[in-house]
């Protein structure tokens, strides 16, 4: 709390050091298992990866000195790590590229750092974010430049450029509820009702609830991807849950949930298949089918072991969909559960940090805002590991800052960067009880 | 390369895998230590001698969304969140009845109503009712009142 800022920011940089080490020491031990020569294109590329992160910390420490000192350093290990695993895989193509997009995302969290000076400003824009949000998440539905690819409807296809939208249009919401919900929350928490131990509030304030489970329901029936719809319900369910502390939300928004999940597997044969693959993975009747993905991830597990084969001597080639979806598995496979382990435990305190930022903000739309990111953040994780491990029914989408993809790495890094600047106005300011408290030296 | 070598190599880079997270967690260590240490009495001024037995008559908010706001002493004023107090100050670290500033013969008081964040008199916490001294500072959440004559 008192700590200089100086001080937080130097062990942001000793932290930021050790975790571009182990990205460069991923790297060199990938090129020495493999004896690959293409490798000695990556250490150039890695140099001016560790020149960007640098840049951003010391931009940081101009503009947001008293940020949160643990989450580029997190976010730079996860990256380093997915990006040599990506690299293992793919040295002639995705490894290259995924660079290229690291690169373009660190430029992406600067330029977010330093424009949105005050983030309460972001809630004068919400009913434009709101739209903005809404219509990304419906573009890929647009004929001519919408894009199929594996049975779900999530590019948008503009000539040179492919993205998914849906990855930005995250954040676009996440920002319009948090601005929606701080300004409505007392009424949305007025309880009128007792129903079996529950304060339930008027039918007609579950009318955001019933619209946000509408558009969940569209992505899940028209673009076929089960990961958003359910990415995209939970994170308001979360947040109204947040603004307003009523269980009965929670209550009705998991009876609407299992509603639409039902739905979806009456409608659609692939969730069928999915949840089949899901409870018997190695039934010999699919294990060559669709349930090869899944099998295949698990016996990458299993083959890593306490300690895994280490870079580059294992097979994680042969799990399809291994740069994206099962990126986890990779690690599995080549770092073994200590690897995993150690990934898991890096996720869990970016979530940590963006709780205790959510928990030391002091305005609404502040804490809904950082309580809405992080949930986006950690929700997604639980779906993807849950899903490679066979925790979860498989739905397929990435592991932040870890899998293949650029929509997915830009998006997390803007993520990230809204939450260094919330930290960091949150400390700058702080709360005048606290204040008091220190000023006056402890309660009495 | 042999594969002891590479075996030696892969244990290194769990090793400082592991380090990593330890100097994280370290951080955060550090940090609650830091919160722990919490006073810094260097700062804090030694509470004034109250001899000088002066009453204000009119308090200004010198701080907070109000600021310059003038309030006259000679009603009970009643400081809080809710509509029904006369000075009504939206900040959620005020309670809906905070405090309250009334006459007691010559001089005025000021009393805590069972505040959740407490009132601060001169940086004090205010425990009982206490007589208020023309340039008396009052902190109630991010506002703070300066008695005035």
């Amino acid at each position: 709390m008192i700590a200089q800022p100086t001080g937080i920011r130097n062990r942001e940089l000793a932290l930021l050091i050790l975790a571009l080490l182990l990205g460069s020491g991923a790297l060199a031990l990938v090129a020495v298992a493999r004896d690959q020569r293409e490798l000695g294109e990556a250490v150039p590329m890695m140099a001016l990866l560790a020149v960007f992160y640098v840049a951003a910390h010391i931009l940081m420490r101009r503009f947001a000195a008293q940020a949160d000192p643990l989450m580029l350093p997190l976010a730079a290990v996860l990256n380093a790590l997915g990006l040599a695993a990506i690299y293992r895989l793919s040295p002639e193509k995705l490894g290259p590229a995924q660079v290229t997009w690291t690169l373009v995302g660190v430029a992406f969290f600067v330029a977010t750092v330093l424009l949105i000076r005050d983030y309460t400003v972001l809630a004068r824009y919400k009913y434009i974010l709101g739209f903005v949000g809404v219509g990304l998440l419906l573009l890929p539905l647009a004929p001519e430049i919408g894009e199929t690819v594996n049975g779900a409807r999530l590019w948008v296809d503009l000539g040179p450029l492919q993205f998914q939208p849906g990855e930005l249009a995250k954040i676009c919401l996440v920002i319009f509820f948090a601005a929606y919900l701080a300004e409505r929350k007392e009424l949305l928490a007025i309880a009128s009702r007792r129903v079996a131990g529950l304060h339930f509030p008027d039918i007609k304030h579950f009318g955001p609830l019933l619209v946000m489970w509408g558009l969940s329901l569209c992505v899940m029936f028209f673009e076929k991807d089960l990961g958003s719809s359910l990415l995209f319900f939970s994170i308001f369910l979360v947040m109204l849950y947040v603004a307003t502390a009523r269980i009965a939300y929670l209550a009705i928004g998991t009876l609407l949930f299992v509603g639409g999940a039902y739905l979806g597997y009456q409608a659609f044969s692939h969730v069928q298949s999915r949840v089949q693959v899901w409870l018997d993975v190695f039934n010999p009747d699919y294990i060559q089918a669709e349930g090869y993905q899944l099998s295949q991830s698990l016996f990458a597990l299993a083959t890593g072991g306490l300690f895994g084969t280490g870079w580059g001597r294992g097979r994680p080639d042969l799990i399809p969909e291994a740069p994206t979806d099962f990126i986890f598995s990779v690690i599995g496979e080549e770092l073994g559960l200590l690897g995993t382990a150690a990934v898991l435990v890096c996720f869990m305190l970016i979530v940590a940090r963006g709780l205790r930022t959510a928990l030391r903000t002091r305005d609404d739309f502040g804490q809904l805002l950082a309580a809405g990111l992080i949930a986006i953040f950690a929700i997604q994780t639980i779906i993807i590991i849950g899903g490679v491990t066979r925790a979860l029914p498989l739905t397929g989408i990435t592991l932040p800052f870890m899998s293949y993809g650029g929509s997915s790495l830009l998006s997390n890094f803007i993520l990230i960067a809204l939450l260094i600047r919330i930290s960091h106005q949150t400390a700058a300011a702080p709360d005048p009880a606290r204040t008091a408290e220190i000023l006056i030296g402890g309660r009495s | 390369m042999p594969e002891i070598v590479l075996d030696l190599l892969k244990f290194l880079f769990l090793g400082i895998l592991y380090i990593f997270i330890a100097r994280a967690v370290r951080v955060i260590a550090l940090e609650l230590k830091g919160t722990d240490a919490a006073p810094t009495p260097a700062r804090a001024p030694a509470p004034q001698k109250r001899t000088k037995k002066k009453a204000p008559t009119k308090a200004v908010i010198v701080q907070g969304d109000k600021k310059g706001k003038t309030l006259n002493l000679d009603q009970e004023l009643i400081i809080g969140r809710g509509d029904k107090a006369g000075l009504v100050l939206d900040d959620t670290y005020v309670s809906t009845v905070h405090a309250r500033i009334f006459a007691k013969g010559d001089t005025y008081m000021l009393e805590d109503l069972g505040s959740t964040n407490g009132t601060y008199l001169n940086r004090q916490r205010v425990t009982s009712q206490i007589e208020l001294q023309r340039g008396d500072q009052v902190k109630i959440g991010k506002t703070v009142l300066e008695m005035r004559r």
